[in-house]
């Protein structure tokens, strides 16, 4: 089923946080999104790693992948 | 992105044990157990941590005032020097600039001082001068119309005074409250938060948005406020643009019922009890739902016609909120990053759902808050209820209960000072509607499930 197919334990190949185009410094996503701190913080657990794709545009997890990977 | 006056942190490749140490929810762990460990030993040694734990006492004219200050003055010194050392190092361990926050924090402490002091006048009550409510008032007039240099934004940590104040709040709580109105908590949590998300999601489908852009905002209206729509933005691969949308209107609305709530709450004479359920059940962020749960509390014992006390309307906003939402955002972000994957069909990443984000995004201050009321309720089991108010609440419990004040304080404070509304994004009409819609919606659920059904059980909790 696509579904559990769908689930991992983890990824096994190169993840977003090791990728030129992922950013995911607290201090910076506090940055590009102004409010952020009012109700929230970008040294919260809620966030884990996640941080921006500056290829792709998206807002994801660290541990995401895809074809567009350029090691740092 | 504004990259080049922002100091960073690379923790791109952070390991799971650098979270210990980078994340401010342990922070809020290991200071909060810390300070009752440390209340725990003084306490054993028939002492107590009393003396640094100031707070203003109840004054009625200026002399009474100054005659306070002057005998506690070094006190409060002592507590500000105190405070400071404990951020400093947390602010350091996470990354930020140590110089800005230490000038920053002692704008927060003068100003809070200000605020605890004008909440003790004995006639504050009379004119509405609820600390909660003065601190956020205040914090906004300054940040909106007198403008500060955004420097002093490096001690205004609202989310991290806010844990602290949750992890200090456990140790007030019995955890056999938690056990016995814990499940009732979840149940009304439950209910609420499911309703909520698919009225703002399926009303920003109706009106055509995309997928992500509902998710976020339904999260963010059901779950936690700004921290759920984040967590979810992540788990579902959000668009760059979606997350600030969410955050302007959680702020927007969660500053709208911090005031508008308590008022209604007080116009229907409801329990502290219930008061602090619906609270919790329909506020989003948790420091904007303990502004306005204290600030009704508060209200409890002065003649008000206001039955309860300000304990019971934080012990059941805590439960609802932390206990019955708060807790389960993982689950919300790896059953919405299934769908999204499943369903939605992005493409522009081909990795798996992880379940492990069930326990990465799990707000680990909440461990903090449970063991403190582990901790303190076995502490005092043995005690009988004249020991426990002769000994144990003045030189254990009361000098814990003022420094969950005092971060409580610093949160509600912060949360004015970094609120410019005209710094927020602009959400569009199709968003705010769908938001809105689920707003009314989740703010008479929630009155219907805190009075109505559940209202007998809210107004009996016992908190001691």
């Amino acid at each position: 089923m696509k579904i559990f197919n769908s689930i991992g334990l983890g990824n096994s190949g190169p993840s977003c946080q090791e990728c030129t185009h992922f950013q995911n410094d607290p201090a910076l996503i506090e940055a590009a999104y102004p409010g952020l701190t009012i109700m929230s913080s970008g040294f919260a657990s809620v966030r884990d790693r996640d941080g921006l794709c500056n290829y792709n545009q998206i807002y994801l997890s660290a541990r995401d992948s895809c074809p567009h990977f350029c090691r740092i | 992105m504004t990259t080049n006056t922002t100091e960073t942190t690379d923790i791109k490749a952070s390991g799971w044990r650098q979270e210990f140490w980078s994340k401010e929810d342990w922070w809020a762990v290991w200071l909060g157990l810390g300070i009752v460990a440390l209340a725990y030993i003084f306490y054993l040694a028939g002492s107590s941590i009393s003396w640094i734990a100031v707070a203003p006492g109840k004054w009625s004219t200026l002399s009474q005032l100054g005659a306070q200050l002057s005998k506690n003055g070094i006190k409060y010194l002592a507590l500000l020097a105190a405070f400071l050392v404990l951020f400093t190092i947390v602010i350091s361990f996470i990354g930020q600039k140590p110089k800005a926050f230490i000038k920053s924090f002692i704008f927060i402490f003068v100003l809070s001082t200000i605020i605890y002091i004008v909440g003790a006048w004995d006639q504050a009550n009379r004119y509405n001068l609820e600390p909660p409510l003065v601190a956020l008032l205040l914090g906004l007039i300054i940040s909106n119309v007198i403008g500060l240099p955004r420097w002093l934004d490096a001690g205004f940590r609202v989310e991290f005074y806010i844990k602290l104040g949750i992890v200090l709040l456990g140790a007030t709580l019995p955890f056999t409250l938690i056990i016995w109105a814990g499940p009732v908590a979840i149940l009304q949590a439950s209910i609420v938060s499911l309703v909520t998300f698919f009225v703002i999601f399926l009303t920003a489908r109706k009106l055509g948005l995309d997928h992500r852009l509902a998710a976020v905002l339904g999260a963010g209206g059901a779950v936690c406020g700004v921290s759920a729509s984040i967590a979810v933005a992540g788990a579902v691969r959000a668009k760059k643009e979606h997350p600030p949308i969410a955050i302007s209107l959680v702020v927007l609305w969660a500053i709208v019922l911090i005031f508008v709530l308590p008022l209604v709450c007080r116009a229907l004479g409801l329990p502290t009890g219930v008061a602090g359920a619906w609270i919790g059940t329909s506020e989003f962020a948790d420091a904007a739902g303990l502004a306005a749960a204290q600030s009704y509390g508060n209200l409890a014992g002065h003649h008000l016609g206001i039955a309860g006390t300000a304990d019971q309307a934080l012990a059941s906003y805590t439960l609802i909120k932390v206990i019955g939402r708060d807790i389960w955002i993982g689950i919300w972000s790896f059953v919405l990053a299934l769908i999204a994957v499943t369903v939605w069909e992005r493409n522009e990443t081909d990795s798996k759902v992880q379940v492990g984000q069930i326990w990465w995004r799990f707000p680990k201050f909440v461990i903090g808050f449970l063991i403190a009321s582990v901790v303190t309720t076995l502490l005092v089991h043995g005690a009988s209820l004249a020991d426990y108010n002769k000994l144990v609440k003045p030189s254990l419990i009361l000098p814990i209960t003022a420094l969950r004040t005092w971060a409580f304080t610093f949160s509600f404070l912060s949360i004015g000072l970094t609120t410019r509304f005209r710094d927020l994004a602009s959400t569009g009409f199709k968003p705010f509607l769908a938001f809105t819609f689920g707003v009314v919606v989740n703010v008479a659920l929630g009155y219907f499930l805190s009075v109505v059904v559940f209202g007998h059980y809210w107004s009996s909790i016992v908190t001691h």
